[in-house]
Order: C-alpha cells, then structure tokens, then sequence
C-alpha cells in the first residue's frame, strides 16, 4: 500500500487542480439494496475518533475522565495481545480527545511494547516515535493520524503473516473500547442524539461473523467466546429501528465494561 | 496500466508468472489508491482526516460494486474514487439503508477520479456504489478512501 505521506511527496506542491463538474449521466435516485446486498464489500471499522468527534458537536466532553494509562496485564497468548493491542489504541483516541500528553505518550510506549510481543514492532516504531513526538508538540491531528497508521501498518504486518484473525481482533478490541466509552458518555448526559450513535447494527454482524470463524480463539482463549456471546446481547439494543433508550445505552455500557475488563485484566 | 505492466513483464521475465501476476494485481490496487488519495489531498486542507483503511479492487466497464459504511450523523464525509487507467471514466454515489440516493450535491465526476459528500442525516449504514463506466481496459483497479470531519 502507498502511504498517505508518500503521496504528499510524490505531489510535491502541485496542488490539484480539480474544478468540480456537473455530473455527465443521471444518478439513479434509488437503488434496490436487496440486490446490491449480495455483492457487498466488507466494512471498514471506523476510528474510535470518528463516533467520539460526533459525539462532541453534541456539547462538551470531559474526555479527561475517560483517559486510562494503565499498563494492563501482560499475557502471552496471541488472540488475547491482539485485543489488548486494538483496546489501547482506542485509548490513544481517548487521550489525544483530551489532549493528555503524558497519557499519549505512555499509550505510545505501551503500543510498541505489545507490538513487539506479537512480532510486528518494526513495521510501526516509526509511527510510535511520531506519535511521541505529536503529544509532545501537541499537534493532535498528527497524533490521530500516526493512531490510525499504526493500527493499519500493525493489521497489514499481521495479514502479511497469514495472521488475519488476530488482526480482526486488534479492531475488535478497539470498538469495544470505544463503544464503552460512548456508552459512558451518553449514560452520564442521555441525548437521543448521543445514543443514535450506537446505531450500529452491520458492524455488530462483522464482528459476530468474524468470531465465528475463530473457533480454535474460542478454545485457548474463553474471553473470546464470551465476547461472542456479549454480542448477541448487544445486538437487540442497537440493531432495531426504534430509538436507543437509556436503559438499552446503560445495559451496552455494563457489557462492553465488563469486556473492556476481562481485555486488559488477566482472569 | 499497460506501462506498468510492460515494465513490471520485462522485469518479471525470469519469474513463475502467477508469482508476476500477483505482483501486478497488488501493484495496480496501490496506483489506484494513490489516484483516490491524489483526489482527497485538497479536503485534508480543509480539515478532513483520511482513513488508513480503503477499498479496492477490479470491475470491467459497466460494472458495480457495493460497500457498506457505518457513517454517524454529526459528522461530515467524503469518499474518493481513484484508478491509474486515465482514459476510463468512474463515479462513486451514496444510498442510505433503504437505496435512497443520500449525497450532498457537490458530489463529482471527473475522468478517472470521483468524490461524494455526504452529511448524514441518520447513524447507520449506508451503501457506497462505485461503477467503472467506461475503461479502455477489459478489467480497471479501483480504490476508494474516505476522510471526515
């Protein structure tokens, strides 16, 4: 893959020139989803930042009493570190919200450290050591972007290693974190708003289908399982058409902290 | 695309030739990328943050294909179609949960590049169709990226 920063490099300073054009044919106003449904894509889960920057046009955050520094458990099993992985990265998300600089930079360390127990530190030390340098000068787009390269660079180093499955798990354990911090924000001040971020029901079937193609996980991993089975509880509360009531955000938010535990607490 | 293959076929002479395709399938997928990247560049000025993560792959001319995207009401969004062969002729659109064309109408076409905004009126999923409309090639790589704000 061609980086971001390469092709800023590759441009040099030739901006590009698009003027914006009519478009030449008519665009369909509807389109039949049941047909379009059997050749979809796969999804790409989205960045802990992009719910939480929805959720701060909603009114003020204290992200602060979100930020989390501890070092975690060290665990040796490879399903387990990969979890771990996602979940610290969302904390990173959570500490550049709250523009914590000594919580990003030890999220930083923390990164690099269970990257290298899962074999895949050098295809990221540049983008810890950027992400380092941004909480350091306090430029926090830097800082989300260099997140965001580092989690993609890790699961590329993974998926290169035939290690898809742990790499599936690195973005599991990052929504979890993130939905429980969402959960945690909106159960504080409900707003329907708030709580319509949750709407979420196709990544909720990513992820089940996924954890069902891990039954080996499932075996030497039992947190595994028990994810599996916290998402089928999840799944009514956010999947139907009807508003997300406060009562469905407090009971996600018992789930996804339960699980949030069990990631960084060896059991 | 036929200049990289020329070039990539005389350096691929002494390889197994699946070995060669691999390498110019994957090769094509990045140039498309940086074609879908090359069309974002003035957003990330004006504040949009682009995603690591993308979308490709091949389509014949008058093909489809569909991706499905969580996007949250509150932000703002557009995604970026890309491809290397500069004579086809792309477009990317964007259907919410029921088909019903959701974009904003600044959205555009041109050439091998195309963009769509949209600013969602509902969190959910949303349907991404991308089509190849006309390509001088039997089968045209195409990437898609997305940045928010």
């Amino acid at each position: 893959m061609i980086q971001f920063r390469n092709i800023f490099r590759l441009n040099g300073v030739a901006a590009f020139g698009f003027s914006i054009v009519a478009v030449a044919a008519p665009v369909p106003q509807r389109i039949d989803v049941q047909k379009v449904s059997t050749t979809v894509q796969n999804v790409v889960v989205p960045r802990p930042d992009e719910v939480f920057g929805a959720l701060n046009k909603l009114g003020g955050v204290n992200w602060k009493e979100y930020v989390r520094t501890d070092r975690g458990s060290n665990f040796t099993e490879r399903p387990r570190i990969a979890l771990l992985l996602g979940s610290v990265i969302a904390d990173g998300f959570i500490a550049v919200q709250a523009e914590d600089t000594p919580a990003v930079k030890e999220i930083g360390q923390r990164v690099q450290s269970l990257a290298e127990r899962i074999n895949v530190k050098s295809s990221i030390t540049q983008h810890a050591k950027a992400i380092i340098e941004g909480a350091d000068k306090k430029r926090w787009d830097n800082v989300r972007k260099e997140l965001d390269r580092t989690q993609n660079e890790v699961q590329k180093a993974m998926d290169e290693l035939h290690d898809e499955k742990l790499s599936q798990l690195v973005s599991l354990g990052g929504w979890l974190r993130g939905t429980e911090v969402l959960t945690a924000v909106v159960n504080k001040n409900f707003k329907e708003e708030g709580a319509e971020l949750l709407h979420q029901p196709d990544l909720l079937m990513h992820f089940q289908g996924q954890l069902q193609e891990m039954p080996e996980f499932k075996t030497q991993t039992p947190l595994i399982d028990q994810i599996h089975g916290a998402l089928v509880e999840v799944k009514p509360l956010i999947g139907s058409t009807q508003k997300i009531s406060p009562e469905a955000v407090r009971k996600i938010n018992e789930i996804t902290t339960r699980l949030d535990s069990a990631i960084v607490t060896k059991q | 695309m036929n200049g990289s293959f020329a070039l990539l076929s005389r350096r691929s002479l002494f390889l197994a030739p699946l070995l060669a395709l691999a390498v110019l399938a994957r090769g094509s997928v990045d140039d498309a990328q940086s074609f879908a990247l090359q069309a974002a560049e003035p957003y990330v000025k004006e504040g949009f943050q682009v995603r690591e993560d993308y979308w490709g792959g091949d389509l014949g001319a008058a093909e489809k294909k569909a991706v499905r995207q969580q996007l949250f009401k509150g932000n703002e969004y557009w995604f970026w179609l890309g491809t290397e062969v500069e004579r086809a002729k792309i477009s990317v659109h964007i259907y919410d949960a029921e088909g019903k064309l959701a974009e904003e109408p600044d959205s555009w076409q041109k050439g091998h590049f195309a963009a769509a905004h949209i600013i969602p009126k509902a969190t959910g999923s949303y349907f991404i169709i991308v089509a190849v409309e006309e390509s001088p090639e039997e089968r045209t790589h195409w990437a898609l990226v997305y940045g928010f704000r």
